[in-house]
Parts: C-alpha cells; structure tokens; sequence
C-alpha cells in the first residue's frame, strides 16, 4: 500500500503560517542556532463519558500553542507558548535557544542531525466522516447505546463506563532547513470497561477501538462493541485460575501486536537501544527464530499511526525491524540516525506542542505466516490459548509483561475451559526464538502508549504459537 | 491578566447565557527542567502550561469545556461551549449541586521561593553532579536517562455557590535511571529519585543509590518457583496497590459496586498492623494542598485503621450521591489520554497514602523474609485487575534472599497473588518510610506469595 493511499489532498481548511513562522526562525539563524523548528497546532477535540446509563462528561475542548526546539552548542533547548502571535513566538524562540546555551555548556558528544530532504507539503489522514461534522446529541445516543446493549447482553453484568473522544489536529511545521509541513490529524477513539458479578466472584473486561473518522461507529455498531466486550466479562465470570510456570502458548490476534510492541518495539527505539538495551551492537545478528518478521509501519492508512510525516519531518515509511529471525533495523529520529550512520525512519512524534518529539512507534506488526488456526492449535499437549489484552509493559533489559483479560487452556490440541487474568513474562532474546509458527489471519489493534508522552498507535499481526513463555498463576 | 477576575467574568456570562451553576477554574503550570540521556545533558527547557476549565449546570444538565488560552475572548467561547455542551446533555438526575463556602486549613511546606527563583544553570550542575557521581561508583553504570526539573504551580476556583480559593505549590525532583553491563548480563532500568516541596535536592544520593542498584543487579544468580516471603521495597508496593486497592477505595466506583469494599465499612479487611490514611494536608507531602481541584478543603481520612475499613476517598458529586461530605479527593487530568489538569471534569484522586511505619529495621526485614526475596520494583501492575484484585508481575529488579542476607538479583521471576489477601499477610512493616508516587509507606514483608520462574 503506497502514501498515495494514506493521504490526499485538499485544498480548503489549511492554516498557512509560513510567512508568520519564517521571520523568527530567520531571526534564530543569526543567533548562533544550528537548527531550529516550531511546530504549531490548534486541537479540536470532544469528549464523552457515559457510566451505568448516564452521561458523565460532555466536553469540547478548543487548544493552541506552539512547541519550539533549538538546536544550539551540540544540545536542544525547548520551549512552548499558546499565542500563535509573532512576538509570542519570538519571545518562546528566545527562550528555547538560551535553554540549548545553557544544556550545551559541558556537552562531550554535541548532538548531530542526519540530513533530509526539506520538503513544502500539505496532507490529511484518510477519513470519510469528519467527527466534527457529527452532532454531539448523535455521539451521546451511540454512547448510551453501547451501555445499554452491555446490559441487555447478560444480567451478570453490573458496571459500564464507556469513554469517547474525536481528536481533530491542524498542526504546521517550519525549521530553519527550509521545510514547511501542514497535516490534519484525526482520531476517533472509543474505550469501554465493563464489570460483572456473579454468585460473589466479580470479573471486568476492556475494549478500545479507533479510526481516523466516524465511520467507525458504521463497521462498529454499539451492539458489536457491547457483545464482544460483555462475552468477556461473563466468560470471565466462570473462568478459573491458571497454573503458573513455563507453557506453549497460542498468541491471538488480538494480543500479538502488544507482544511486538513490548516485546521488541520498544527496544528497537534507537534512543532506547542505544542507553544500553538488550538489543545494544546486535544489528545483523539472528535474535528470533526464523518464522519471526516484525515492522514498524506509517503506512498502514487505517493504524493508529498512520503518519505521512513525523514531527521532524521526516517522510513516513515502512521500517523492518526484524527480517526472517534477523535484526535488521532500528527505528531513528535525526539525532539517532547520525549517530549510528543510519537513515531516519520517521518515527519521531509528539503528545503534543506541549512536549518535543521522541522515536514512538507506529503500526507495529508481526508478519503472517500459513498456518490455519486449527493447525497451530494441534500440537499443543497443554498450554494456553491468550484471546485479549489489558496492558504491557517493556524493560531495557528485554523484559515485557503482557496482561491477559481473556484466556483459555489448551488440552490435547483443542481449546478447554476459560481461566482467570493470566500475566505473561518473557526476555526478548529468548523468547522471540521460541516462536515456531505463525497463522495466516490478521488484525489489527487500535491503541495508546506511554513513553513520558502519551500516544497513539496500532500493533497487530496473526496468531502465533510460542513454544514457551511464562505464565504467572497459582 | 487577573486570574481571579478572569474567572469572575466566566461566572458572570454563564449566568447571563442562563446557566444556575458555574464553576471556573484555572491552573497555571511552569516547569523547568534539563534531561539526561546516555550520560549527557541533552535537552533543557522551560514550559508554561495553563487553562481554564468551565463547569456549568441547569436543570441538572451538565457541561463542560477548556481551554489553553487565558484571555477574555477564548473564556466567552469556552463558556458558550460549556453551556452548549449542558443542552445537548440528558439530565443527571444525581446531580445536587457545586461545592459550596469552606474554610482553608493552613499547609506547611508546600511553596517554596527558593525554587520559584531556580534557574536552569541550577538544573544542569544537579544533572552534572548526578552523571559524575554515577560514573564514580563503578564504569560499569550508564547514567542512561534521567533529570533535575522544578515545577512551579498555581490554583484558582471559583463557583457561583461561593468557592473562591487558591493555592500555589512548588516542588524539585532529580531523578537517574541507570543500567549496567558485563559480558554476560545486561540490567534492567534501575531508578531512584529525591522529590520535595521545599528546595531539598540531593543529586549524589539519588545517584548512588541508582548506580548501586545498577551494580548489584548485574550479579545474576539462580531462583527457585514456589511460595516464599516477599520484601517489597516502596516502589514495587506503591506499583501493586495503585492498580487495586486504591481503585477500591474511590467512592465511585464502591458506588457502582465495583470495588471488593462495597458494605465492608466496619469490618476486618486487612491484618491488625495495617493502618492507612489518606492525607491531603500533610507538610510537605508531594501531594498536599490546601483545597482539591473543586475548591473543596484537603483532609486527612481514615481508610484502614489496625485492619478495619473506616471510609473511603469522595470528591463532591459522589459524596453527595451517597449522602456523605467530600473527603477533598477531587484530582482533575490525566486518564487514558493523559489531559491536563484542566482538561476534565474532577475524578476522584487519592493525595499522600500513609501507610503505618512498624518497628523493623532494614536487617530485621531481611531476617523477616529469611529465605525469600526482595522486589525492589515490579512490571506489569497496570495490568492487573482492581475489581478482583489478582496481579501477576515480573520483578525488575529483585533480589534472592538466603538466611536473612540479599544474595544474588534474579531474572525471569514473576509473583502472583492477590492483593486483597495480601493485606492480611504482612508480617512486619519497616520503621523508615518514603514517598513513592502516592505512596508514604515503609518497606513490608508478605508472609508468603506465589514465585513463578522458568
């Protein structure tokens, strides 16, 4: 799928800053700045929150502000205003560069950018239906019909909160290099937490969701949303408490982009590899087995992180980190890209103008592999089918932990009983080789990370089949 | 601009556009700071962030809007929005009313103008001085990320019910994330911090005591599966009992029959040597101030006293839906999409968890988990479930424990249990405690929790 698919063009609705952001970045120049950008945004978001049938917050929200980056004496200096006004900025511009003098007063190894193309540009993510066109008493109705449908669906089930938010950014982005970059940004974002109760045994179920436009409520009606969720919670309701220890596992699509994500996304972030992380000087080297492939793609149009430039920027592109067992990539910003004599991949984003941009990830995937689900499912004497995710979380080190909020034993080759909220553990290094065999279906999971920054992204892949990870139970 | 006056003037036009209720808010936040990464001050900056949040009901119709933008034109716009947001809403027909007229109780040690005057000059020698300090103890360590920033912070609330308060706070953090490398064995992030109200930095022990860390978890050795005692250090307790019984304990979501303490008030949900407070106006408590994000007084509430439940943490809206008085716990921000301060309606937000001292020292402790092992921090807490209170979680780092010494650090061990029976197996608490994210807590030994290894 090509950038042409992600993005188009349209001619109304641009901010065009350029002549207010040109003059005090052209004022930096002359003050000794080797580099500088402002990135300017104005946000128009909604939130929505209904719990147990009533409607909790109707919010709007309307920001503005700017973040300024100075690269000066080999050290960055930011700082950020929420006046767009010429003053403001070069006030904010000011402030930014006295900061890089003051960072770089005992720099050993000054900070050094890897060149790019500089670019004039305009570009919208691809939607069809502009939230912000949506009536707010029409998202208020589809939010209170997914409450409702989670209680119809079982009587067991007792608690629900269902959060929405559609994010709209009109950002633009100078730097002193020359380049002018404006992108509208969009996110339709809806979470539900859903709790039940039988008999004195309680159980809760997450699921989040997201598109860049309000079409996503037409594949996802409230009664899809509310059934898939609630299922959880009632298969939870009777589900018992798994064996700790060492097993095979069967990773589901709906948790095996959280695996790539942890398990070797984040220390595949450059800044990260190079503080010291697990995957320190082992470019080129075999660190899965060979049915592993992993990416790091913009250009997934429907993903979470679906950019067709970063924050730098730096064009979108499609990064592979892992190839057939084999770590062949790292995902760079400027600075990490010169530093390791590499090419910039696109990844640098920010929260907002309130933060500077850092290497995030954006759709991270497994590659697919043949196998049907049934024949992954065979082999398996006793282990653990893992359905769905409640959260993961990374270590330098290559530890990840994964949460599971829906699994299911493995007998004999065929799936058996429910069991309780399992955790799962491993160290990259070793158990990116214990995968030995990956499905042919494929999805792809819609969600946020934080990194300092909070962001949104996807991750995905098909089922896989893990020889051993560890479970913690009872 | 006068924040004050700007929120009389937000009060004035929502009443005019035929508001009953309106509450206004303003946060104004300053931070400076300068980074480490990889041993090098990399970044330094200075950030202002500030808003106004608008709170409006009629006819127990609520809205809500915010903006980033202090001036008079962008408050009319975010009032309309409030005020538009209230008529599309259906009727709360739990809503009473906005907090009304309370006085302040006075709280010590909280602002600081040694560090409203800090310069970033001041942050880089704190981050020098950390980075040199690390590298002194062993060549082993990379002071891999961390920091020195002050924050420098203020509060207004108004409501037409008669709140009209505010409140500045200051505080100083350094912080050093280190990592350390032999041949064979790679550390996973070891991290320790200083934080303080008051002007308190103290960058060396912060750094030795990381880069120690860093050190000692290089030294791997082997661990064994099955139940022992566990030591948990501040940081892997507070990391446990954030995801559950804090979740418990917000009077939201005992109303909604989500917590496990749902009608337990009274009775005996943990062992007799735990007591716990939630305490708002503590002197220099990282969390202390003297009214809560809906202008509603701080307090110091009883949650667990000697293993009995007393009460629960209530902003204003709960508290009146459940026929009790706020405990001052309204906490606005943050949630799934990291909002800031101003950005949401108030939640219900726990301020500094006391929780008792005992009498063990440090050695005793150890003697206490004999043969067992000492979790300085755990990953994976986030994952766990509040309703039930069942976690499992790698440890990273920990420590094996063999006849009351910390012998060699494990890898690859997770523990699992249950939170809620957890406190009722504490056999001892340290007598030294540390504020740790909410948490001002001792160090505590679990009589016996399930190890998971390879």
């Amino acid at each position: 799928m090509g950038i042409n698919r992600v993005f188009r063009k349209t001619i109304a609705g641009w901010i065009n800053l350029k002549d207010i952001l040109s003059p005090v970045l052209d004022k930096l120049k002359g003050l000794d700045a080797s580099y500088a950008e402002i990135r300017t945004q104005e946000n128009n978001n909604t939130f929505l929150t209904v719990r147990d049938g009533q409607v909790e917050t109707v919010s709007s929200s309307i920001e503005k502000g700017a973040a300024i980056r100075v690269l000066a004496r080999g050290a960055w200096g930011f700082s950020t205003t929420n006046s767009l006004a010429q003053s403001n900025l070069e006030t904010a511009a000011k402030s930014a560069l006295k900061m890089a003098k003051v960072a770089g007063q005992s720099v050993r190894e000054p900070v050094k950018l890897a060149p790019v193309e500089t670019v004039e540009d305009k570009a919208r993510v691809e939607f069809e239906k502009d939230p912000r066109n949506v009536d707010i008493s029409t998202k208020i109705k589809n939010l209170l019909n997914v409450d409702k449908s989670c209680f119809n669906f079982d009587k067991r089930i007792k608690s629900v909160t269902v959060n929405y938010a559609d994010l709209a950014t009109q950002q633009a982005l100078a730097t002193t290099e020359g380049t002018y970059i404006e992108q509208l940004k969009m996110f339709v974002w809806n979470y539900c937490w859903v709790t039940g109760k039988s008999k004195g045994a309680m159980a809760s179920a997450r699921d989040e969701i997201g598109a860049h436009g309000y079409e996503l409520f037409t594949a996802e009606p409230p009664e899809k949303i509310a059934e898939r969720v609630s299922r959880k919670v009632v298969q939870q309701l009777q589900a018992k408490t798994p064996k700790g220890g060492a097993f095979p596992a069967i990773i589901g699509t709906d948790i095996v982009g959280v695996l790539a994500h942890e398990a070797l996304g984040h220390i595949c972030e450059a800044d990260l590899t190079l503080a010291g992380s697990a995957l320190m000087g082992k470019l080129g080297q075999k660190i899965a087995s060979e049915k592993v492939t992993i990416y790091d793609s913009a250009l997934i149009p429907e993903g979470f992180g679906a950019i067709k430039y970063d924050d730098e920027g730096v064009l979108g592109q499609k990064s592979i980190l892992i190839e057939d067992g084999t770590l062949v990539g790292l995902m760079h910003n400027r600075e990490t890209a010169a530093k390791m004599n590499a090419t910039p991949t696109g990844n640098a984003r920010a929260q907002d103008f309130r933060y500077p941009p850092i290497i995030r990830m954006r759709n991270t995937c497994f590659e697919k592999g043949d196998y049907t689900f049934e024949e992954l499912l065979e082999d398996v004497k006793y282990g653990y089918y893992l359905e769905a995710f409640r959260g993961g979380q990374a270590n330098l080190d290559g530890t990840f932990t994964v949460g599971v909020q829906s699994a299911f034993e493995i007998v004999n080759g065929e799936l058996g009983k429910p069991v309780r909220n399992i955790g799962i553990s491993g160290n990259t290094l070793e158990t990116l080789k214990q995968v030995d065999a990956c499905g042919k279906d494929f999805d792809l999971e819609m969600g946020r990370c934080g990194k300092g920054q909070y962001m949104f992204e996807s991750s995905g892949g098909p089922p896989l089949r893990v020889k051993s990870i560890l479970v913690g139970g009872a | 601009m006068d924040y004050t006056e700007l929120c009389e003037k937000v009060l004035r036009s929502a009443e005019k556009l035929g508001a009953k209720e309106v509450e206004a808010l303003i946060v104004v936040r300053r931070a400076i700071g300068v980074e480490i990464e990889r041993a090098e001050i990399k970044t330094c900056s200075d950030v202002m962030d500030s808003g106004l949040a608008v709170r409006t009901i009629t006819n127990k119709k609520l809205g809500f809007a915010f903006t980033n933008i202090l001036a008079q034109k962008e408050a009319e716009a975010t009032v309309k929005r409030a005020v538009g947001a209230s008529k599309a809403s259906p009727k709360d027909e739990n809503w009473k009313q906005l907090p009304e007229k309370h006085g302040y109780p006075t709280v010590r040690n909280t602002y600081d103008n040694k560090i409203a005057q800090f310069t970033s000059d001041e942050a880089v020698l704190l981050c020098q001085t950390m980075i040199k300090t690390a590298y002194d103890i062993d060549k082993r360590v990379l002071p891999a990320f961390g920091g020195a920033e002050v924050t420098i912070s203020e509060g207004i609330c108004l409501n037409n019910q008669g709140v009209k308060a505010e409140d500045k706070g200051t505080s100083l953090v350094c912080a050093l994330g280190t990592m350390a490398r032999s041949k064979t064995q790679v550390s996973p992030m070891c991290f320790e911090f200083k934080a303080s109200r008051r002007y308190e930095p103290n960058p060396k022990w912060v750094a030795t005591k990381a880069a120690g860390l860093a050190i000692d978890a290089i030294n791997v050795g082997s661990a064994e599966a099955g139940r022992f005692p566990i030591l948990l250090d501040q940081f892997a307790l507070q990391s446990i009992l954030t995801f559950t019984l804090v979740q418990s304990v917000r009077g939201d979501n005992v109303a909604r029959g989500r917590s496990i303490f749902q009608n337990k008030v009274g009775k005996k949900v943990a062992g007799e040597n735990l007591t716990i407070y939630d305490n708002g106006t503590l002197p220099g408590g990282l969390r202390s101030g003297k009214m809560d994000m809906e202008g509603v007084p701080r307090q110091k509430t009883p949650i667990i006293e000697e293993g009995i439940l007393r009460g629960f943490l209530y902003n204003n809206y709960w508290a009146r839906l459940e026929g009790k008085e706020s405990t001052g716990n309204a906490g606005r921000g943050g949630g799934g999409l990291s909002l800031p301060p101003y950005g949401t309606i108030p939640n219900i937000s726990p301020t500094n968890i006391q929780l008792k001292a005992g009498t063990f020292t440090e050695e005793e402790l150890l003697e206490e988990a004999k043969n067992g092992y000492y979790v300085r921090n755990v990953q994976g807490a986030h994952q766990s479930n509040p309703e039930t209170g069942e976690f499992s979680v790698a440890l990273a780092p920990a420590w094996r424990i063999q006849q009351g010494k910390m012998t060699h650090a494990v890898k690859n061990v997770m523990i699992a249990g249950n939170v809620y029976d957890m406190l009722k197996q504490i056999s001892a608490l340290g007598k030294e405690t540390r504020q740790v994210g909410t948490f001002i807590a001792p160090k505590v030994v679990i009589s016996e929790l399930n190890v998971i290894t390879k």
